[in-house]
């Protein structure tokens, strides 16, 4: 077992978390650790499970979605990079691919990187994505700030999967207008984590 | 690769959060593999994503849920250690090759109108939309149109201009309803573009509009 380490004062409950996470991602990877799988499953299975009914699925599918893709969070644990993405990230990218395989029948196509790119991982303009990755909850507390017409249009597209063209027919919206929302409102976010 | 043209950011946070179409994936997947800054911009709406997904809350896991993952990995224990690039992309972005074998060389072409040559990709699913390389000769157009939702387009060879600007090789135009263009190619070799909509295209002109159906765009 990973026990809790370096739970130093000064820092939020959501990076405690995310470094723990990391330990357990770590743990994974490296030995197979059974204690850290369940304390990751603990952590994320019941929030993956929640996104899966948010996007249409019902409780038993959402329950077995939710569970293949902690099954992949064992399988691709030695893929994770912590310097690129905190373990939230990563296993909503799963999520999110598995749920459009699954309840959208269609295939999510991610960029693939030579081997070469994958390694240096260097972030274009060099920043540090270690430090950076450990402000995504402090994204999602900040979502909450937005104005609610920003808010809104990020949560529809990220809970409901809903398109451009569909968030505009669901709020009688220009598509125009729905993009400038979401440029705004991401816009925002990015400058607010990069200060 | 020194890239001008990008996905708008709403089109980079709709991949992100997975809410655009197959074949819009398919473009954004490979402009990105050219494009660190918008790979960079992912990361982030995946980041956003990630914490989203953290703050939504908990719902009650199946009491046999534990278990049964056991059961699934038990099942097939081997970690994956998978690099899902091709071996062979003939110059293509990777994302892309599998869909295109043998490059850009091979393509069986179907004339459209002189000078302008097309290959649907009928394996994606785009809804009315659709996905296809389109090759365009020096000094064509294609004829004056405006979409019904949108259109985005990555440059594979070649290069055209139109109204908001001049497209080279990696860059992505990302245009909608509110955008009346007219794509002219202007480099020496056929300008090849990789085209996904998510609704037909519109045609200005009477006369096109009769076209569309013959062409099938």
């Amino acid at each position: 077992m990973v026990a809790a380490q370096n739970c130093s004062t000064g820092r939020t409950r959501g990076e405690d978390a995310a470094a723990l996470a990391i330990q357990w991602m770590g743990a994974v990877a490296e030995s197979q650790d059974r204690d850290a799988f369940s304390s990751l499953y603990e952590q994320f299975a019941p929030k993956v499970k929640r996104y899966m009914m948010r996007q249409g699925a019902d409780d038993a599918t959402a329950d077995d979605l939710a569970q293949e893709t902690l099954v992949q969070v064992w399988r691709k644990a030695s893929l994770y990079d912590s310097g690129k993405a905190a373990p939230s990230s990563w296993i909503f990218t799963i999520a999110r691919n598995l749920r459009t395989d699954r309840l959208r029948r269609q295939k999510y196509h991610e960029v693939e990187l030579a081997e070469e790119l994958l390694e240096s991982g260097l972030a274009a303009d060099g920043r540090d994505r270690a430090v950076e990755h450990v402000h995504a909850n402090q994204m999602a507390e900040l979502v909450s700030k937005l104005p609610t017409d920003q808010a809104e249009v990020i949560r529809m597209s990220f809970f409901e999967g809903l398109s451009h063209a569909e968030i505009g027919q669901r709020l009688d919206l220009p598509l125009g207008t729905v993009k400038s929302r979401l440029r705004l409102a991401f816009g925002r976010l990015r400058t607010a984590i990069g200060d | 690769m020194n890239l001008n043209n990008h996905p708008d950011s709403s089109t980079l946070l709709a991949y992100a959060a997975g809410a655009v179409n197959e074949g819009f994936s398919l473009v954004i997947a490979a402009h990105l593999e050219l494009c660190p800054e918008c790979r960079d911009e992912v990361t982030e709406a995946e980041a956003l994503g990630g914490g989203l997904m953290q703050h939504l809350p908990a719902a009650e896991m199946s009491d046999a849920g534990m278990a049964q993952i056991w059961e699934r990995i038990e099942a097939d224990p081997i970690p994956e250690k998978v690099h899902r690039r091709p071996a062979e992309t003939w110059g293509l972005p990777a994302v892309l090759a599998p869909f295109v074998p043998g490059g850009l060389s091979g393509v069986r072409w179907r004339t459209l109108v002189p000078g302008i040559k097309q290959l649907r990709l009928e394996n994606v699913e785009s809804g009315q939309g659709s996905v296809r390389l389109l090759s365009i000769s020096p000094g064509a157009t294609v004829p004056q149109h405006t979409h019904l939702g949108s259109e985005l387009t990555l440059v594979l060879q070649g290069s055209f201009r139109d109204e908001m600007g001049h497209y080279k090789q990696g860059d992505l135009a990302d245009v909608d309803s509110s955008v009346q263009h007219q794509p002219v190619v202007d480099s020496d070799q056929p300008c090849i573009c990789l085209i996904a909509t998510d609704q037909r295209l519109k045609f200005t002109s009477a006369l096109n509009r009769m076209l569309q159906p013959l062409v099938g765009i």
